[in-house]
Protein backbone atom coordinates (compact mmCIF):
# COMPACT_ATOMS: atom_id res chain seq x y z
CA UNK A 1 0.00 0.00 0.00
CA UNK A 2 1.75 3.15 -0.99
CA UNK A 3 2.08 6.48 0.95
CA UNK A 4 -1.13 8.35 0.32
CA UNK A 5 -3.60 5.06 0.79
CA UNK A 6 -2.25 5.06 4.13
CA UNK A 7 -2.55 8.79 5.04
CA UNK A 8 -6.37 8.49 3.58
CA UNK A 9 -6.78 5.48 5.89
CA UNK A 10 -5.44 6.80 8.95
CA UNK A 11 -7.58 10.14 8.48
CA UNK A 12 -10.44 7.95 8.03
CA UNK A 13 -10.11 6.11 11.14
CA UNK A 14 -8.89 8.99 13.71
CA UNK A 15 -12.66 10.93 11.82
CA UNK A 16 -14.62 8.02 13.10
CA UNK A 17 -13.13 7.80 16.28
CA UNK A 18 -13.24 11.59 16.89
CA UNK A 19 -16.91 11.10 15.60
CA UNK A 20 -17.34 8.00 18.02
CA UNK A 21 -15.98 10.10 21.53
CA UNK A 22 -18.89 12.72 21.31
CA UNK A 23 -18.91 15.80 18.33
CA UNK A 24 -22.62 16.20 18.80
CA UNK A 25 -24.57 19.42 17.40
CA UNK A 26 -25.89 21.30 20.10
CA UNK A 27 -26.28 24.14 18.62
CA UNK A 28 -30.46 23.99 18.16
CA UNK A 29 -33.16 26.30 17.58
CA UNK A 30 -33.34 30.00 19.17
CA UNK A 31 -36.18 32.46 19.13
CA UNK A 32 -36.09 36.27 20.02
CA UNK A 33 -39.09 37.65 21.69
CA UNK A 34 -39.50 41.37 22.74
CA UNK A 35 -41.69 42.82 24.92
CA UNK A 36 -40.82 47.16 24.49
CA UNK A 37 -40.27 46.90 20.51
CA UNK A 38 -42.41 44.28 19.80
CA UNK A 39 -39.99 42.40 17.50
CA UNK A 40 -39.36 38.61 17.55
CA UNK A 41 -36.82 37.08 15.50
CA UNK A 42 -36.32 33.65 15.02
CA UNK A 43 -32.24 32.46 14.40
CA UNK A 44 -32.07 29.20 13.22
CA UNK A 45 -28.80 28.72 14.67
CA UNK A 46 -29.12 25.03 13.55
CA UNK A 47 -30.58 23.39 10.16
CA UNK A 48 -31.11 20.28 11.84
CA UNK A 49 -34.12 21.20 13.83
CA UNK A 50 -35.43 22.57 10.91
CA UNK A 51 -34.68 20.45 7.51
CA UNK A 52 -33.55 17.06 9.13
CA UNK A 53 -36.05 16.82 12.10
CA UNK A 54 -38.95 19.37 10.57
CA UNK A 55 -39.47 21.73 13.89
CA UNK A 56 -40.54 25.22 12.97
CA UNK A 57 -41.76 28.03 15.14
CA UNK A 58 -45.21 28.38 13.79
CA UNK A 59 -46.73 31.61 15.74
CA UNK A 60 -45.14 34.09 18.36
CA UNK A 61 -47.29 35.86 21.15
CA UNK A 62 -46.43 37.69 24.19
CA UNK A 63 -48.56 39.04 27.38
CA UNK A 64 -48.62 40.08 30.62
CA UNK A 65 -49.85 38.90 33.81
CA UNK A 66 -48.70 40.01 37.41
CA UNK A 67 -46.93 42.53 35.81
CA UNK A 68 -44.58 39.46 34.28
CA UNK A 69 -44.11 39.17 30.53
CA UNK A 70 -44.92 35.98 29.21
CA UNK A 71 -43.94 34.57 25.96
CA UNK A 72 -46.25 32.07 24.22
CA UNK A 73 -44.06 30.13 21.48
CA UNK A 74 -46.41 27.81 19.39
CA UNK A 75 -43.71 24.89 17.44
CA UNK A 76 -44.89 22.57 14.27
CA UNK A 77 -43.26 19.04 13.47
CA UNK A 78 -43.67 19.31 10.23
CA UNK A 79 -42.51 15.42 10.53
CA UNK A 80 -44.75 12.15 11.11
CA UNK A 81 -42.30 11.05 13.60
CA UNK A 82 -42.63 11.90 17.32
CA UNK A 83 -40.14 13.87 18.47
CA UNK A 84 -38.38 14.18 21.88
CA UNK A 85 -36.76 17.35 22.65
CA UNK A 86 -35.55 19.81 25.37
CA UNK A 87 -36.82 23.74 25.08
CA UNK A 88 -35.53 26.48 27.34
CA UNK A 89 -37.07 29.75 27.75
CA UNK A 90 -34.54 32.80 29.15
CA UNK A 91 -35.45 36.52 30.54
CA UNK A 92 -32.91 39.21 29.64
CA UNK A 93 -33.63 42.90 30.64
CA UNK A 94 -33.06 45.94 28.70
CA UNK A 95 -29.16 45.79 28.82
CA UNK A 96 -29.29 42.59 27.12
CA UNK A 97 -28.09 41.16 30.87
CA UNK A 98 -29.46 37.45 31.63
CA UNK A 99 -31.69 37.49 34.35
CA UNK A 100 -31.49 34.92 37.06
CA UNK A 101 -29.18 32.49 34.85
CA UNK A 102 -28.84 28.81 35.41
CA UNK A 103 -32.22 29.47 37.32
CA UNK A 104 -34.21 28.10 33.40
CA UNK A 105 -33.61 24.75 33.09
CA UNK A 106 -34.45 22.72 30.32
CA UNK A 107 -37.43 20.96 30.15
CA UNK A 108 -38.85 18.00 28.07
CA UNK A 109 -41.25 18.31 24.97
CA UNK A 110 -43.00 15.18 23.37
CA UNK A 111 -43.92 16.17 19.60
CA UNK A 112 -45.78 13.90 18.15
CA UNK A 113 -46.38 13.67 14.20
CA UNK A 114 -47.20 16.60 12.18
CA UNK A 115 -48.39 18.04 15.36
CA UNK A 116 -48.40 21.65 17.27
CA UNK A 117 -47.18 22.84 20.53
CA UNK A 118 -47.77 26.13 22.62
CA UNK A 119 -44.60 26.42 24.96
CA UNK A 120 -45.33 29.16 27.72
CA UNK A 121 -42.55 31.10 29.45
CA UNK A 122 -42.95 33.32 31.94
CA UNK A 123 -40.22 35.57 33.67
CA UNK A 124 -40.05 35.60 37.34
CA UNK A 125 -38.62 38.79 37.45
CA UNK A 126 -39.94 42.52 36.82
CA UNK A 127 -37.02 43.59 34.90
CA UNK A 128 -37.46 41.04 32.02
CA UNK A 129 -38.55 42.76 28.93
CA UNK A 130 -36.66 40.30 26.21
CA UNK A 131 -36.71 36.23 25.95
CA UNK A 132 -34.89 33.74 23.84
CA UNK A 133 -36.43 30.18 23.53
CA UNK A 134 -33.74 27.61 22.65
CA UNK A 135 -34.98 24.02 21.52
CA UNK A 136 -32.41 21.17 21.04
CA UNK A 137 -32.72 17.04 20.67
CA UNK A 138 -33.30 15.55 23.67
CA UNK A 139 -30.49 13.28 23.12
CA UNK A 140 -28.11 16.17 22.76
CA UNK A 141 -28.07 16.80 25.89
CA UNK A 142 -25.53 14.83 28.36
CA UNK B 1 0.00 -5.86 4.23
CA UNK B 2 1.53 -6.69 7.44
CA UNK B 3 2.54 -3.78 9.06
CA UNK B 4 -0.80 -2.14 8.26
CA UNK B 5 -2.50 -4.57 10.39
CA UNK B 6 0.41 -3.55 13.04
CA UNK B 7 -0.53 0.32 12.98
CA UNK B 8 -4.62 -0.25 12.93
CA UNK B 9 -3.91 -2.69 16.17
CA UNK B 10 -1.82 0.34 17.76
CA UNK B 11 -4.18 3.39 16.95
CA UNK B 12 -7.09 0.89 17.72
CA UNK B 13 -5.43 0.29 21.30
CA UNK B 14 -4.69 3.75 21.97
CA UNK B 15 -8.03 5.20 21.40
CA UNK B 16 -9.45 2.41 24.10
CA UNK B 17 -7.03 3.15 26.67
CA UNK B 18 -7.44 7.25 25.66
CA UNK B 19 -11.06 6.43 25.95
CA UNK B 20 -11.47 5.02 29.74
CA UNK B 21 -8.84 2.16 30.51
CA UNK B 22 -7.37 3.49 33.69
CA UNK B 23 -7.62 2.61 37.35
CA UNK B 24 -8.68 6.11 38.84
CA UNK B 25 -12.37 6.81 37.87
CA UNK B 26 -12.93 9.98 35.49
CA UNK B 27 -15.06 12.83 37.10
CA UNK B 28 -16.18 15.29 34.47
CA UNK B 29 -18.50 18.49 35.75
CA UNK B 30 -22.32 17.83 33.51
CA UNK B 31 -24.99 20.57 33.12
CA UNK B 32 -27.79 20.77 35.94
CA UNK B 33 -30.45 19.88 33.43
CA UNK B 34 -28.82 16.74 32.11
CA UNK B 35 -30.64 13.39 30.76
CA UNK B 36 -31.76 11.11 33.11
CA UNK B 37 -29.52 8.56 34.48
CA UNK B 38 -32.08 6.60 36.92
CA UNK B 39 -35.62 6.26 37.01
CA UNK B 40 -35.44 7.71 40.34
CA UNK B 41 -35.90 11.81 41.19
CA UNK B 42 -32.80 13.49 39.83
CA UNK B 43 -32.02 16.82 40.00
CA UNK B 44 -33.11 18.14 36.99
CA UNK B 45 -36.48 16.77 38.26
CA UNK B 46 -36.80 18.60 41.06
CA UNK B 47 -35.57 22.10 39.07
CA UNK B 48 -37.86 21.85 36.22
CA UNK B 49 -40.52 21.20 39.37
CA UNK B 50 -39.61 24.42 40.84
CA UNK B 51 -39.54 26.13 37.82
CA UNK B 52 -42.86 25.57 36.16
CA UNK B 53 -44.16 25.80 40.08
CA UNK B 54 -42.78 29.20 40.37
CA UNK B 55 -44.34 30.51 36.64
CA UNK B 56 -47.55 28.77 37.85
CA UNK B 57 -47.91 30.55 41.09
CA UNK B 58 -46.22 34.43 39.48
CA UNK B 59 -48.86 33.87 36.70
CA UNK B 60 -51.80 32.98 38.68
CA UNK B 61 -54.49 35.50 38.45
CA UNK B 62 -56.05 34.79 41.41
CA UNK B 63 -53.28 35.35 44.36
CA UNK B 64 -52.98 38.73 44.01
CA UNK B 65 -57.00 39.33 43.56
CA UNK B 66 -57.28 37.45 46.99
CA UNK B 67 -54.81 40.53 48.59
CA UNK B 68 -56.18 43.48 46.85
CA UNK B 69 -53.56 43.78 44.36
CA UNK B 70 -50.91 43.92 47.46
CA UNK B 71 -47.81 41.75 48.21
CA UNK B 72 -49.32 38.94 49.69
CA UNK B 73 -47.14 37.23 52.48
CA UNK B 74 -46.35 33.70 52.28
CA UNK B 75 -45.09 30.79 54.71
CA UNK B 76 -44.34 27.80 53.29
CA UNK B 77 -44.87 24.10 54.74
CA UNK B 78 -42.76 21.96 53.55
CA UNK B 79 -44.14 19.15 51.20
CA UNK B 80 -45.09 15.76 52.31
CA UNK B 81 -43.01 13.33 50.73
CA UNK B 82 -45.52 10.04 50.46
CA UNK B 83 -43.25 8.54 47.99
CA UNK B 84 -40.70 5.23 49.26
CA UNK B 85 -37.43 7.02 48.59
CA UNK B 86 -35.76 10.08 50.26
CA UNK B 87 -36.19 13.36 49.07
CA UNK B 88 -35.35 16.36 50.71
CA UNK B 89 -38.72 18.09 50.51
CA UNK B 90 -37.52 21.16 52.83
CA UNK B 91 -34.82 21.99 49.99
CA UNK B 92 -37.01 21.90 47.37
CA UNK B 93 -39.18 24.32 48.89
CA UNK B 94 -36.47 26.61 49.76
CA UNK B 95 -35.87 26.44 46.04
CA UNK B 96 -39.54 27.60 45.36
CA UNK B 97 -39.40 30.40 48.05
CA UNK B 98 -35.83 31.62 46.41
CA UNK B 99 -37.71 32.03 43.03
CA UNK B 100 -40.97 33.39 44.63
CA UNK B 101 -38.83 36.08 46.25
CA UNK B 102 -36.77 37.15 43.56
CA UNK B 103 -40.42 37.06 41.71
CA UNK B 104 -41.09 40.50 44.11
CA UNK B 105 -44.77 39.51 44.25
CA UNK B 106 -44.69 38.20 47.32
CA UNK B 107 -43.38 38.62 51.06
CA UNK B 108 -42.29 35.42 53.50
CA UNK B 109 -41.92 34.84 57.04
CA UNK B 110 -40.24 31.72 57.83
CA UNK B 111 -41.77 29.95 61.08
CA UNK B 112 -38.97 27.63 60.95
CA UNK B 113 -36.35 29.81 61.83
CA UNK B 114 -38.87 31.97 64.93
CA UNK B 115 -36.90 29.55 67.79
CA UNK B 116 -33.78 31.68 67.08
CA UNK B 117 -35.56 35.11 66.42
CA UNK B 118 -36.90 34.38 69.88
CA UNK B 119 -33.21 34.16 71.25
CA UNK B 120 -31.84 37.19 69.77
CA UNK B 121 -35.04 38.83 70.71
CA UNK B 122 -34.46 37.51 74.95
CA UNK B 123 -30.57 37.97 74.33
CA UNK B 124 -31.35 41.80 73.42
CA UNK B 125 -33.65 42.41 75.91
CA UNK B 126 -31.90 40.56 78.63
CA UNK B 127 -28.10 40.54 78.38
CA UNK B 128 -28.01 43.98 78.47
CA UNK B 129 -25.95 44.21 75.15
CA UNK B 130 -27.87 45.63 73.22
CA UNK B 131 -29.29 49.57 73.69
CA UNK B 132 -32.81 49.40 75.10
CA UNK B 133 -34.02 51.45 72.66
CA UNK B 134 -33.50 49.98 69.34
CA UNK B 135 -33.65 46.62 71.08
CA UNK B 136 -36.40 44.70 68.44
CA UNK B 137 -39.52 43.26 70.88
CA UNK B 138 -41.58 40.36 70.02
CA UNK B 139 -45.22 40.82 68.53
CA UNK B 140 -44.16 43.07 65.78
CA UNK B 141 -44.11 40.33 63.12
CA UNK B 142 -45.78 40.21 59.81
CA UNK B 143 -48.37 37.48 59.91
CA UNK B 144 -48.92 34.69 56.97
CA UNK B 145 -51.72 35.24 55.29
CA UNK B 146 -51.41 32.50 53.00
CA UNK B 147 -49.47 29.15 52.96
CA UNK B 148 -47.44 27.38 50.22
CA UNK B 149 -47.70 23.15 50.61
CA UNK B 150 -48.27 20.24 48.99
CA UNK B 151 -47.08 16.42 48.16
CA UNK B 152 -45.16 14.09 46.23
CA UNK B 153 -46.37 11.42 45.64
CA UNK B 154 -45.17 7.95 43.06
CA UNK B 155 -46.83 4.74 41.50
CA UNK B 156 -44.21 2.15 40.50
CA UNK B 157 -45.09 -0.87 38.57
CA UNK B 158 -42.28 -3.78 37.09
CA UNK B 159 -43.09 -6.04 34.71
CA UNK B 160 -39.83 -8.50 33.61
CA UNK B 161 -36.58 -6.00 33.73
CA UNK B 162 -38.70 -2.83 33.02
CA UNK B 163 -39.36 -0.22 35.96
CA UNK B 164 -42.05 2.50 35.16
CA UNK B 165 -41.86 4.91 37.83
CA UNK B 166 -44.27 8.13 37.89
CA UNK B 167 -44.15 11.04 40.44
CA UNK B 168 -46.49 13.53 40.99
CA UNK B 169 -46.04 17.15 42.54
CA UNK B 170 -48.92 18.65 43.80
CA UNK B 171 -48.91 21.92 45.15
CA UNK B 172 -51.55 24.81 46.85
CA UNK B 173 -51.57 27.68 48.18
CA UNK B 174 -54.05 28.14 50.58
CA UNK B 175 -55.51 31.45 52.24
CA UNK B 176 -55.22 31.77 56.15
CA UNK B 177 -58.35 33.97 57.13
CA UNK B 178 -61.14 32.23 54.48
CA UNK B 179 -59.49 28.83 54.54
CA UNK B 180 -60.09 28.87 50.22
CA UNK B 181 -57.73 27.19 47.97
CA UNK B 182 -56.14 30.26 45.65
CA UNK B 183 -53.81 28.18 43.76
CA UNK B 184 -52.88 24.48 42.66
CA UNK B 185 -51.33 23.32 40.17
CA UNK B 186 -48.82 19.93 39.77
CA UNK B 187 -46.15 18.48 37.98
CA UNK B 188 -46.08 14.82 36.76
CA UNK B 189 -42.96 12.75 35.65
CA UNK B 190 -42.72 9.61 34.22
CA UNK B 191 -39.77 7.70 33.89
CA UNK B 192 -38.70 4.11 32.79
CA UNK B 193 -36.11 1.76 33.15
CA UNK B 194 -34.77 -1.03 31.82
CA UNK B 195 -32.23 -3.89 33.28
CA UNK B 196 -29.82 -4.87 30.69
CA UNK B 197 -29.76 -8.80 30.20
CA UNK B 198 -26.11 -9.30 31.13
CA UNK B 199 -25.07 -7.52 34.41
CA UNK B 200 -25.46 -7.83 38.51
Amino acid sequence: MNTGKKCVLYSALSLSLATLTGCVDTAGTTVHTDHVGGVSEVLEDSTRLKRRLGVEVATINYDVVNGMKRAHITLTNKSHKRLQLHYRICWFDENGVELDPGSKTYRMLIMEGRDSVTVTGVANNLNAVRSKLRVREADEAM
Amino acid sequence: MKKLITNITVITLTAVLLSGCASMPTVTETPLDRNPITSKLEPQDVRRTVEKMAESLVSAPGVLEATGGKRPVLDIEPLQNRTMQHVDMVSITDSLRMQLLRSGLFRFVDKSTSGVDIEFMDNQANLGLTDSKKAIRPGQQSAAQMYLTGALTEIKNTVGRTTDQYYKFSMILKDLRSGELVWADEQEIRKQSVKSRVGF
